[in-house]
């Protein structure tokens, strides 16, 4: 970084957007996305949860900035320091109030997972609470974790490199997605308060074995009769191989939006129901396989597709093998890659790092300037493979600049 | 050069290594090369149908396609549930569990 601002890296698309914004603020480099959803002709450019995450972003760095082109297809970011919650910068009380606009379709996890990532190198801890009317607590039919499982199954990763004070994702309400899968009314806050000069260097060589399964079955505004059968087809199929099986069962009523009309300004309106289930083996050595599955916003399932559709879903993600869950590689990967300058190791099953988002993201890293990926076969029957990375040694640039 | 590929095992790590950084290849043809899948599936899906319903293809497209990013990917429960209602699926997964007995006894 010897000129003042270096050339922006390009990149084209709206593939792993959010992951992209997330490794130029963390390096430093400013980034040029261009042609973003530029083929699509009914809403071409940045979307609703993307824009919400470029807001986000905005106010946890400080110095940033953001250029959209006229129809959105077009993004320059350039990073600023990465400051947390400090007064004076969008946090009133030590607490940055996010509002969630109510035409996202994004669960929150969609937020939260690449700000923790962001927050370890933070100048100030991290304390966002994500509000507003468009909030998904639960899974979403886009994709994305339950709030449970970002705590449960990503927010552990961190304790692995070090990271692990005053750490507290807090559900605050809950929401699975509304109608047409747009917008909820939950409430989480995540408190991120131990940031550090670098993540240490992670050896992960072990799966260890399946010892113990837990998870959170949610019901918002419908019957909690819909958590037990949930439960229950769950454990049907998981209790022959894994005896310690124990889901908690949490039901709250549904969440009111203000939805003011000519005849009543003060008029509210339920939105959010619905009910799902998050699933989070263990293993012997702690690694974390998770799985999420929630009823559609269309509604018409009954609760025990959801509970054995989840408990399948996480014997597919248990039989990938590995010390890393296809949820959690993003994260951890990103994070080997922002340690020390030091080789760290990583079990990866193999159909896990088939993925094109493993791929792209190595390739991301390399473009973002760290180095290369090395693989070689693991020993042992289970055909996973060692991927070895290199830090970068220059992890937290927000501190070392200010 | 197909028959190469073809005779190849799939899933090799040092195939893996000189194809990821590949930038000639988008990271889905990576997934597909690497996992010895046949190349030709891939290429027919641009050219499904005539010229003139480019207009049309492209809208029915968008409701489908994995353009986005996903957390958890999409799969087919029915397929799940038929591997993992299977016998020998689940007897092989037994192995990861701690309570799988490893004298090969009946683990019960």
């Amino acid at each position: 970084m010897a000129d003042a601002s270096p050339p922006p890296l390009r990149f084209t698309g709206q593939k792993s957007l959010v992951h992209r914004l997330v490794l130029s603020t963390l390096t430093g480099r400013p980034v040029r996305i261009s042609q973003i959803r530029s083929s699509s002709h009914t809403n071409p450019g940045l979307a609703p949860h993307e824009v919400s995450f470029l807001r986000l972003l905005e106010a946890i760095t400080n110095g940033s900035a953001i250029e959209f082109s006229y129809t959105g297809t077009t993004l320059v970011y350039r990073p600023g320091l990465i400051t947390g919650s400090v007064a004076g910068h969008g946090a009133s009380g030590g607490v940055i109030k996010h509002e969630i606009p109510d035409t996202c379709r994004r669960g929150a996890s969609y937020f939260l997972t690449p700000l923790c990532l962001l927050a370890p190198f933070s100048k100030a801890p991290v304390n966002v609470l994500l509000t507003g009317p468009g909030a998904i607590t639960s899974a979403t039919p886009a994709g994305d974790l339950s709030v449970d499982s970002v705590r449960t199954a990503i927010l552990p990763l961190y304790a692995q490199f070090g990271i692990t004070n005053n750490l507290e994702l807090r559900i605050l309400r809950r929401s699975n997605p509304g109608p047409g899968g747009k917008g909820g009314g939950g409430e989480v806050q995540l408190v991120f308060g131990h940031q550090v000069r670098l993540p240490k260097t992670l050896h992960l060589l072990n799966p260890g074995r399946v010892k113990r399964v837990r998870g959170v079955a949610y019901a918002t505004g419908v019957a909690a009769s819909n958590n037990a059968r949930t439960i229950e087809a769950a454990r049907g199929v998981l209790n022959p191989l894994v005896a310690d099986t124990y889901v908690f069962s949490d039901v709250s009523s549904a969440p009111w939006l203000p939805a003011p009309d000519k005849a009543n300004a003060a008029a509210k309106r339920k939105t959010g129901i619905g009910f799902g289930l998050s699933l989070v083996a263990e293993s012997s050595t702690g690694v974390l396989y998770s799985a999420d599955v929630a009823s559609g916003p269309a509604g018409g399932e009954p609760p025990e597709d959801i509970g054995r559709h989840c408990a399948f879903q996480l014997l597919e993600s248990i039989a990938q093998g590995g010390c890393v869950a296809r949820a959690a590689a993003p994260t951890l990967l990103t994070l080997m890659a922002m340690g020390s300058e030091d080789v760290g190791r990583v079990h990866v099953g193999r159909d896990v790092l088939a993925t094109e988002e493993v791929i792209g993201l190595g390739r991301d890293l390399r473009a973002f300037g760290a180095s290369g990926w090395g693989l070689r076969d693991a020993e042992g029957e289970g055909g996973d493979v060692v991927v070895s990375i290199v830090g970068r040694g220059v992890g937290n640039v927000g501190r070392k600049m200010a | 050069a197909k028959n190469l590929h073809g005779s190849k095992k799939a899933y090799r790590t040092s195939e893996l290594a000189r194809l990821m950084y590949d930038e000639s290849l988008s990271p889905a043809d990576v997934v597909r090369k690497w996992k010895g899948a046949d190349e030709s599936n891939g290429a027919e899906e641009e050219n499904g149908e005539g010229e003139e319903d480019t207009f049309f293809m492209k809208a029915k497209q968008e409701g489908t396609d994995d353009s986005e990013d996903r957390a958890i990917p999409r799969y087919d429960y029915v397929e799940l549930e038929k591997k993992w209602t299977h016998e020998d699926n689940v007897e092989d997964l037994r192995q990861k569990f701690s309570s799988a007995n490893l004298l090969k006894e009946n683990a019960g």
